[in-house]
């Protein structure tokens, strides 16, 4: 009994055809639903960003999809910058790219595009950007095959460092509100201190006040 | 031969069908109009996610209205409305599928950073068992079972962006209090 065949099927026949529409990128006839479409505008950039722990895998690609001319598509210009500044991926004139890299530093990692100085229509351009941070950036391909697994196995794998994953952004999530107390707690302690001191000092110059002035009536026998 | 290749194509095929919905979530800036598109492979499929507002001037002018968020079905029609919010969940059923566009408006000038979450769930229905004899119940069991873990991260995220939005005002408006 065939147990890797538990959803082949009728897949199998029209597969090699929809990779081939998956590998070529045609929106014309089949958009790949993996990504997100975003306009870039005739002037200007257009940037994406995300904040990233470190010590993450970060995949990256981006395609330009013109249905008006296919045969004479725009080209963009893309660069991926870490959150110190340091330049990850850097293309020109260029329809696709594909960037991975795994991130050293904690931070707001940017993605922008914009559009090449040689087409300058007043046409906006629409771009797939498919990005995947850690677990989805992960290759179950290689792990099927190394650990020759298949099928619903494989599947719960993949639900299994999901489920990992999901871990770990809670205990992230804990410690950051564990941060965020203690800064509270102290701010909080500090603003009660200054606030008994300056109600202390408000007193005292009053007090002194009074004091001074009561002297000065008494010694003019004012009083 | 012939059955190593129909399962390889199986495997390559499980993974494009049932893994190829997934969005990270991003941020993008917000000055007048920005939208994202989304291609929905089927009808019925849930769209959920999120968007949070992270810039923390939102909090200074007490009267900005918030954002807008529109969602618009390939047939023109807007799906989903939220209006003026600084950050919201989203979940609703596609009426047909294509390409869906998701658009944040922000009414004042003052660019503004929203992070957002767009999810685009599957579930194999009875429809699609009956017609693919090869799709068994476990396969529904293990799609709902995937779609919960998918709600969970994306409250994750979202709970995650409204901590990093927290996190840039919380501290100002403590210490000018003090300096007062």
């Amino acid at each position: 009994m065939n147990k890797g065949m538990v959803f082949g099927g009728r897949a199998a026949c029209f597969l090699p055809i929809f990779l081939v529409l998956c590998l070529t990128r045609n929106s014309n006839i089949l958009p790949v639903a993996e990504a997100i479409w975003l306009t870039i505008p005739s002037s200007g950039t257009k940037c994406v960003s995300e904040e990233i722990q470190s010590n993450v895998v970060v995949l990256g690609d981006y395609y330009v999809i013109d249905e008006n001319n296919p045969d004479h598509i725009p080209t963009i210009s893309a660069r991926v910058t870490s959150p110190f500044g340091n330049n990850l991926h850097h293309n020109e004139n260029a329809t696709h790219g594909q960037f991975a890299f795994t991130t050293s530093e904690s931070g707001n990692y940017l993605a922008c595009f914009w559009k090449d100085g040689s087409h300058q229509k007043d046409s906006e351009l629409t771009l797939g950007v498919d990005w995947k941070t850690g677990i989805a950036a992960k290759d179950w391909e290689s792990v099927a095959k190394k650990e020759k697994i298949e099928g619903v196995e494989l599947v719960l794998r993949r639900l299994q460092g999901i489920v990992e994953t999901i871990r770990g952004n809670l205990i992230y999530l804990r410690d950051r509100e564990a941060d965020m107390r203690e800064v509270s707690e102290a701010t909080n302690a500090r603003v009660a201190w200054f606030s008994i001191m300056s109600l202390g000092v408000c007193i005292a110059v009053s007090v002194l006040q009074i004091w001074y002035l009561k002297r000065y009536f008494v010694k003019k026998k004012l009083i | 031969m012939e059955k190593r290749w129909g399962k390889k194509w199986a495997l390559i095929c499980l993974f494009l069908f049932n893994w190829a919905r997934n969005v990270s979530s991003l941020s993008v800036t917000v000055s007048d109009m920005e939208c994202v598109y989304e291609y929905v492979l089927y009808e019925g499929d849930t769209i959920s996610g999120n968007f949070v507002v992270v810039d923390h001037d939102i909090f200074w002018s007490s009267d900005h209205p918030g954002i807008d968020f529109t969602v618009t079905s390939p047939g023109g029609n807007t799906v989903h409305s939220l209006k003026g919010t600084s950050g919201d969940k989203f979940e609703f059923k596609a009426p047909r599928s294509g390409m869906y566009k998701f658009c944040f408006h922000n009414p004042y000038s003052t660019p503004e950073t929203i992070a957002f979450y767009i999810h685009v769930g599957h579930i194999p229905t009875d429809h699609d068992l009956a017609k693919d004899e090869h799709l068994n119940p476990i396969n529904v069991k293990i799609a709902e079972l995937r779609e919960a873990l998918e709600s969970v991260t994306a409250e994750q995220k979202y709970l995650k962006a409204r901590d990093t939005r927290h996190r840039h005002s919380k501290l100002l408006p403590f210490s000018a209090f003090a300096l007062s």
